[in-house]
This record gives C-alpha cells, structure tokens and sequence, in this order.
C-alpha cells in the first residue's frame, strides 16, 4: 500500500492532482526528459531545496571528499538526486493546528532527522530529507490542508503576518484573513508564475510594533481604518519595494490607504508588473525592490493603477477574503483571572517575558520559545495535546522562530507553564536578548559562510547563564544572525545583527561576523543597523559583551540602543571593538581557525550555488515540460488499454506544446485550444518557423491530424493510439527543437 | 509486514557524564579517517531530550541520542535492505552494535562510556508499513524474539510494546544478563561481506 492508496478521499483532488504531477515529474527527470534546470524550479516550487553537499563533496577539515552516494541523476544544476536535501512547508500568516502539529512531527520522525524548524518567515523547514520521499510527505501535508506549493522558486513565498493579528491591543483590525485571502488568491496564479525572483508580502496590524517586519518585504501591508461617509472603512497602508539581502531596501510607500477590496486586485496588478519588467538575466538584480529603485516609486505606482485598470473582474478579489472573514477564533474556555495558584519559582519571570495580554479581556497570549527555532516530534505532540488542552488550537509561528499559544485563559497559565516547562520548552526569553534569532547558515545552507547556528547556540548559553543579571536596557535588545550576507537571519533589523564572512589571516581562512549595529525592529523594522567591523567568529561573545556592557556604561538618560550607537558613532565603536579583531597565529590558538560546534579547519570549499534564486524558467520551458509531463500520462494509460482517454491525452499534450511556442512569442495565449492552434498554425506553420530541415512541416501536422481525429470524436483502435501516441513525442521533440531554435536566435539578437 | 527504516537503540551509561558536544568531535574524527562514507554531523546538543548529535550517512543516520531524556547510541536505517524481516533486524543490530564498540572504544572517553547490552529498543521508523496495531507487535516480537535469542542464547527474554498509538511500532527488549558486543555480534552472524559492505570497507579501522 501506498500513502496515496492509504489517504485516498483525505487529500483534496487538487492538491492530489498536483502531487500525482510532480511525481511523473519526477519520473521523467530520473529517465532524463526534463532539463535539469527546468526540474530544479519545478521542485523547488514544491518546496524541495538542496542543502550543504548535495553536489557530493564535503571538506572534512584536511581535504576535499568525495560522497559515497549511489549513482543517480541529477535533481537540478550540479545537484545529485540521493544527496540529503530541505523541504519547506509554507504556513501561511504562520496559522497552525494541533491535528497539523502531530502529522509534522511524524513526517519529521520518519522523512527528517527528528526535528522540526521554525523559520524566520514562518514556515516550517525539514532538512536531511531524501527527494524519494517528498510525493508522501506532501500527501500526508495535504491530507491535513497543507501545501508545499511555491514554499521555494521565483514565486511568491509564504504570506507572513503579525502572530498576534486579531488578539493585538493596537492593532487597527484583524489582518488574518486578509494574509490568508491574499495568500490564497496569488498561490498558483498565473500573474505570479513568471517572476525573475521570489517575491515576499507581509500583513501588520499597526505601524508602530516589529511584529510583521513589514518595511523588509516586497509587498508589506499594515492595516488602517478611516471614516468614509459615516462608516469606518477598512484599507491597508501598502509598502512595495522592501527587502533585505546584501543591501537592505526600506519598503516605499506606494498607497496611505488602499481600500480592503482592493487589495487582491492591487497585489494582481503589482505582480503582473514585476512580472513583465522586472529584471531576468541580473539575478542578483531581480527582486521587485531593484525595479522600483530603477524606476522610481512614483512611475511604478502609476504603472500599477494603469495595469489595476486592464484587469477583468475576478471574483475571487471579494470572494477569498470574504471566505476568510468567516473563520473566527473561539476561546476553549472562559477567560477567568488567577485564583490563586501556588506559582512556580521561574513562573513569575516567564509571565514577564512570554507573556502577553490579549485585548479580549482575561485572554492572554503566551510565547513557546523554541532554541534556534528547533523543535523535536515529541514536543510537537506534546504542544499538540497541550494546545487541545488549553485552546482551541489557536497557535501561531513567528519570524522570531518561536510558537505563539492564543486564547489562553488567565487562570490556566500556570497549568500551562508548567506543561511547556516539562518538555523543556519553558525558558523565559522571549523577546529577549538570549532570543537569538538565526538563520541555518552553514549546518545546512549551501551558501552559508559561516556558522549562525553554532554562534546562537553559545550565545544562547553564555547570555541564558547570565540573564537574571543583566540590566533591564539590555535584556530588551535583540539579536539576530545571518550565515552569510544574504541576510536570511534578518540580521538588518536587529540591535545586534551579525552576518557571515571570511577573512585571510596568518596564511589560512578564518570564520568572522560583521557586526552591524543600531537596527530597529519596532515601526515594522523601521531602521536597517550599520557594519562596524569584522570581528573573529570565536570572538563575538566578547563583542556582544563589551558592546552591551559599553551601552549600560554610557548611554544617556533613556537613551535607546539605536540612539546609542547613532550618537557614538562608527569610529568609536569600530576602535572599542579594536583589539579584539586580532587573531592569534595558528600555533599559539588554532580554536579560531574553526568555527562554533564543528572543528574542521574552516575553509570557504564547501559553499555552492544557492537554490534561493531559484532558476529562470521560462512560462515556455515549463509549458513544454508539462507537455512532456501529459505525454508520460498517455503512455500510461495506452498501457493500461485506455485507449479513447490515452489519445485525448496525447492531443492535449501536443496543443499543450504549441502553446509553450505560442507563449514564446506572445504570454499572453489563454488556454483557449481554437486560439492556441490559430496562433501556432499562424505563427509557426505557415511561416515555416517549426519546420523541420528534414522533415519540413510533417510534424506539425501529425497534430493537426490528431486533433482532427479527437475533434470527430473517433474510437481509437490499439494500432492507431499507439501511432498517435508515437506521433505526440515527434511533435513535441520538433517543439523542443523549435524552442532552442528561437532562443538562441533570440540571445543572438540580444548579445547584437 | 515488509520491515525498513529499522532503528535500533542501545542505552548508555556513564561513569562520568559525558558532555553531549564531546561527539561532535568525535564523529568528525570518523569523517577524517574515512572517505566518502559520513556526509555530515548534525548538532541538535541545544535541544532538551532531542536527537543530540546526529552523524548523517547514506544508509543511515548514526546519533548519540537522547530523546525520551535516555541517552544511547541509535542507529536508524534509511537506504532501502534486502533479505527477511530477520536477516533485516540482525543487520541492524549488528551495525549499531559496531558503533557502540567504537564509541566504547574512543581514547578521549576513556573507559567512561559503555552501552547496555541487556535492554535495546528497536523501532519501525514507517507508519505505513508498520503501524503500531496489535497485529504487526506479535510480528515483530517473533522476530525480535528469534534474532534475540540466536544472538543471547539461552538468556531470558522479556518484549514489551509501547502501546501509544501514534508512536512507531516499538519494541523494547530486556535480557536478564548481558553479552560482550564481540560475541553478541559473533552470534548475529551477519556475513562479513555485508559488513563491508555496509562501511564502505572501512569496518573496524577506526
């Protein structure tokens, strides 16, 4: 038995047409009919990633090795099929239920290596996964309502929003179902199918709390209501053109008040934009942020409205939030006070740091926090049954990689502690300093430089130790690490923010961090920190110390931390970090020529081409690999005897090909069949442009006669299905050829 | 019921506690003195009764492991295996009972570290396969039972279930006195091909 014969009517036919698809996919990649380029963005808009290795070499500290794995093709570009790899599962608006929480820590236990990470956009991340194993575990994902889909690839990627929307003291109104609603409206949408880069929206339910990070993203929406005529009307304030990356971009503002039911049209129109002007060949200049920098917010802005304005009706714009707007949360019990339970000893700590008031009076919302966002399938469960016990299934995951309990009476909060306590996952940092935020880096991540996760575990340790004693002005502050420039450890908008690097001392390569400093994550990030120095990677602790220790020394009277190093200035900082930026020779203390938790001789041999580009492929390339896709499924049903559905089956394949030519030449093609082949008749037979040298237009016609012959509705007989299933892959390797045809033609006409 | 993904955990005992990060080196010295065969040494040392340190192959996945807060050695299949349910679990026990002697046998623990020989826990890491129903546990105990007691002897045995349903189907097998690895894996009688096999041709020159 399989998971699909298992799950039968328990995954939704869509998602399960999708999954059946992707495993054909896979199919035909593993026989070498599909690109390996065009294989990869298909994965990894499933959700599926490389990881550290997976082009089978790893430096084990003395020399480079080659990895024992058996002989397979390849999964994407110098990326091997049995290399162990990541798998992303998005989780919109960071929403999560204990039913979902038990199937994920399974999926953890039997496909991962037991646990479960939280991430810095909210989803939940796998890693050590093998590519065989993800049609199941997307299955078993789908059967509880969740999809991989466009988790990674040049796509938009989870729809991220405040964990605290709907229960929030300030927040204007609840954003949940407009991130859910606008997430589900643009997944799979064709406007967002042919992006240069991936694309980011967040959802905030007020201007001046961190918790959405809105001025970092491509889209970021913060919610805003306004007297019209009498009544309030909900709009959002709409930020475009954010990002953080190797050089942060503040989001600009593209709209003070965009009226809620324009929202889904406003994001079409956005998408649709990016998608037609943003930049292809410039990888490291795709994002949206690029686009709008180039044109200035004022050209963009007037581009959208005029796009806004082509756009047909959509009824999904009103239909999808309104959907949403039906779910409402419902407390599990009465929201009663304290009755004077004997409190714990650490409880009264914890009640400071993780704990927050909810508007709704009695509620509260308490904060799980998770060391570096890492949690075991024991304690999924356990959180499952807890989450049963004490709400109504109300859990959220945060940027900060933290689980959020919501709707949790007042008088259950000791009972609550103490269950979260007793699996370890009761520590009161919450929001603190010792809540070091950070990206995988080089455990996992083919980019990483160096080890963010090896320097937030010491720092949780030494500051964790130490935490009771620490001045209340530094307990506050934040930090956040990244393994290497690209910033996925949000290091920008931290207090203390560090990223990776190298630098060549003494004859050999030695781990640093760039400090940057001053980041502000309140105001929705509303400052980007500044670099004030390398320091060696085994030296931060002392940094951190002698940075914090500096800011309780000298700062003013209520001095923030921002306006603490604005006012110092990079000079004196990078002079009070001075000494310790020296490194002792190799002989005298070789401990920093390695990096935090693993002590190979540090070296930069093992980083590799990062997936999170994604690769550009074209609406083209992928047309024809579904094509390919349909024709596989043709010969499986010819084997199977059904003849009538196979050669159905086989035509669709061919239109489906000439349509990938058609959107070569013209996107905008619908998926109408009498356009599609007027288009194709007109555009490449009759101007001979698919001809064969050979073979001239024979090919093209083997599809104009299979359509005939679908169109009369004929039965098919066993001889001539077989020959019109022949027929097909003629056709569609002559549209393979006529494709590479057109782009180098058209990359001739480009370079001249 | 087609047994895979078979993990086998042999619990530790410490003279002196041993900290968890002191393996990190270790399997790291295991990946210098081979070639190819460890891809990479997972660190999960921050998380309470967690997977601890995992040493990541393409058979299997090899950690110091401390999940239900019980520290021991487990070794967790993952490439797919050939022959009977048997010749399976006897593979299993055999290999981790490998790393158990090479973990014994580190100089930097030095004589701190043993594994129990006389209580193993062995998992179906696969809910499909083998669900944890009544049915597939008096399956597997026969044949935990007979691998067992070929490997033990005459020793007596006792099979117990965790009977959690959403747990892995789970047996935990007590032995009322312990066998020296050596013989316990002479016993097993797995093929030395296999062994090889199994460890790139590297078996036992650590």
């Amino acid at each position: 038995m399989t998971w699909k014969e298992k799950l039968g009517n328990e995954v939704l036919a869509d998602l399960g047409r999708e999954i059946d698809i992707f495993e054909q996919q896979m199919e035909l990649r593993r026989q070498g009919k599909i690109d390996e380029k065009v294989f990869a963005e298909t994965r990894l808009r499933r959700g599926i990633y490389g990881q550290r290795y997976d082009n089978g070499q790893r430096h084990d500290g003395k020399r480079v090795q080659k990895l024992m794995l058996p002989s397979t093709p390849l999964k994407g570009p110098d990326t091997l099929w049995d290399a162990p790899g990541m798998m992303r599962i998005k989780i919109p608006f960071g929403g999560v239920t204990p039913e979902q929480l038990e199937t994920i820590a399974d999926l953890s236990e039997e496909y991962a290596d037991g646990v479960t990470h939280v991430t810095t956009r909210q989803d939940f991340q796998f890693h050590f996964v093998h590519i065989d194993d993800t049609p199941a575990l997307m299955r078993r994902l789908a059967a509880v309502g969740i999809t991989t889909r466009e988790a990674c690839g040049n796509v938009v990627r989870n729809v991220t929003a405040c964990p605290l929307a709907g229960v929030c003291r300030d927040e204007a109104f609840d954003v949940t179902p407009y991130a859910k609603g606008c997430s589900k409206f643009l997944l799979g949408h064709p406007d967002t199918q042919d992006f240069g880069r991936k694309f980011k929206i967040a959802f905030s339910g007020c201007s001046q709390h961190a918790c959405a990070l809105v001025t970092t993203h491509d889209v970021g929406a913060i919610a805003k209501t306004k007297v019209v005529d009498g009544k309030e009307k909900r709009g959002f304030e709409l930020y475009v053109g954010g990002g953080l990356g190797a050089v942060p971009y503040k989001a600009k503002l593209f709209g003070e008040f965009i009226p809620e039911e324009e929202l889904l049209p406003t994001a079409q129109a956005i998408s649709r934009v990016f998608a037609r002007l943003g930049e292809r060949r410039n990888r490291a200049r795709a994002r949206i942020k690029f686009l709008i920098a180039n044109l200035g917010i004022d050209v963009f802005r007037r581009l959208v409205l005029e796009e806004r304005e082509k756009l047909d009706y959509d009824p999904r714009w009103h239909g999808e939030i309104a959907r949403a707007l039906q779910y409402q949360e419902i407390p599990l019990k009465a929201g009663t006070d304290f009755n004077g339970e004997k409190r714990p000893e650490k409880f009264d700590q914890w009640y400071v740091t993780n704990v927050y008031r909810q508007k709704q009076p009695g509620y509260f919302t308490a904060a799980v926090t998770l060391p570096l966002g890492d949690v075991t399938a024991d304690q999924l469960r356990t959180l499952a049954d807890i989450a049963r016990r004490f709400i109504n299934g109300t859990i959220r995951t945060t940027v900060e990689q933290n689980f959020v309990f919501r709707w949790l009476s007042e008088a259950d909060l000791v009972d609550f502690y103490n269950a979260i306590s007793a699996i370890g996952l009761g520590a009161a940092d919450a929001g603190t300093i010792v809540d070091v935020t950070a990206c995988p880096g080089t455990d996992t991540c083919k980019l990483g430089i160096a080890s963010s996760r090896g320097l937030s575990r010491e720092l949780r340790y030494r500051l964790g130790r130490k935490s009771l004693e620490l001045d209340e002005a530094v307990k506050g502050l934040r930090i956040k690490i990244s393994g290497c420039f690209n910033s996925c450890g949000q290091h920008h908008v931290a207090d203390i923010g560090f990223y990776g690097i190298n630098r060549n001392a003494n004859g050999y390569q030695v781990p640093h961090f760039q400090v940057v400093l001053g980041g502000k994550l309140k105001e929705n990030a509303g400052e980007y920190g500044v670099a004030v120095g390398a320091v060696p990677s085994k030296r931060i602790p002392e940094a951190v110390d002698r940075i914090t220790e500096t800011y309780v020394r000298e700062r003013l009277k209520g001095e923030s931390f921002q306006d603490f190093i604005a006012r110092i200035g990079k000079k004196d900082i990078k002079a009070m970090l001075d000494d310790i930026t020296r490194i002792p020779t190799h002989d005298i203390d070789a401990s920093f020529y390695a990096d935090w938790g693993d002590p190979r001789e540090f070296t930069l041999n093992d980083l590799g081409t990062g997936e999170c580009a994604g690769e550009v492929v074209s609406q083209a390339e992928f047309t024809l690999a579904a094509s390919e896709r349909e024709l596989f499924e043709a010969q499986i049903l010819l084997d199977s005897g059904a003849l009538d559905t196979a050669v159905k089956t086989a035509y669709s394949s061919m239109l489906h090909a000439a349509q990938a030519l058609v959107k070569f030449q013209n996107y905008e093609i619908s998926d109408d069949e009498e356009k599609i082949v007027a288009e194709f008749t007109k555009r490449f037979y009759d101007t001979q442009l698919f001809h064969d040298k050979y073979a001239g237009g024979k090919f093209a016609e083997y599809f104009f006669k299979a359509r005939e012959f679908v169109l009369g509705s004929h039965a098919a007989d066993a001889d001539g299905a077989v020959r019109l299933v022949h027929e097909a892959q003629l056709f569609i390797d002559a549209a393979h050829s006529c494709h590479n045809r057109l782009r180098s033609t058209k990359t001739v006409a480009q370079l001249s | 019921m087609e047994l895979q993904k078979i993990n086998v955990k042999f619990f530790a005992v410490e003279k002196e506690a041993v900290p968890l990060t002191a393996f990190i080196d270790v399997f790291h010295g295991w990946i210098q003195a081979t070639d190819g065969i460890y891809h990479d040494v997972a660190d999960y040392s921050h998380i309470q009764s967690g997977p601890g340190i995992v040493l990541v192959t393409h058979e299997a996945n090899v950690s110091v492991d401390e999940t239900k807060g019980q520290r021991g050695l487990l070794y967790s299949q993952k490439a797919r295996l050939e022959g009977s349910n048997e010749q399976k679990i006897r593979h299993v026990l055999d290999a981790g009972l490998e790393y158990c002697r090479r973990l014994e046998d580190e100089p930097i623990f030095n004589g701190k570290l043993t594994f129990q020989r006389d209580e193993i826990e062995i998992a179906i890491n696969d809910r499909l396969s083998a669900p944890n129903t009544d049915e597939n546990f008096l399956e597997i105990k026969t044949v935990v039972g007979e691998v067992l007691s070929n490997g033990y002897g005459a020793r007596s045995l006792s099979l117990d279930r965790n009977g959690n349903p959403s747990s892995r189907l789970t047996v935990r097998a007590k032995i009322d006195e312990p066998l020296e690895i050596s013989t316990l894996r002479r016993n097993l009688g797995v093929e030395e091909g296999i062994r090889q096999r199994r460890s790139g041709g590297c078996n036992g020159q650590l």
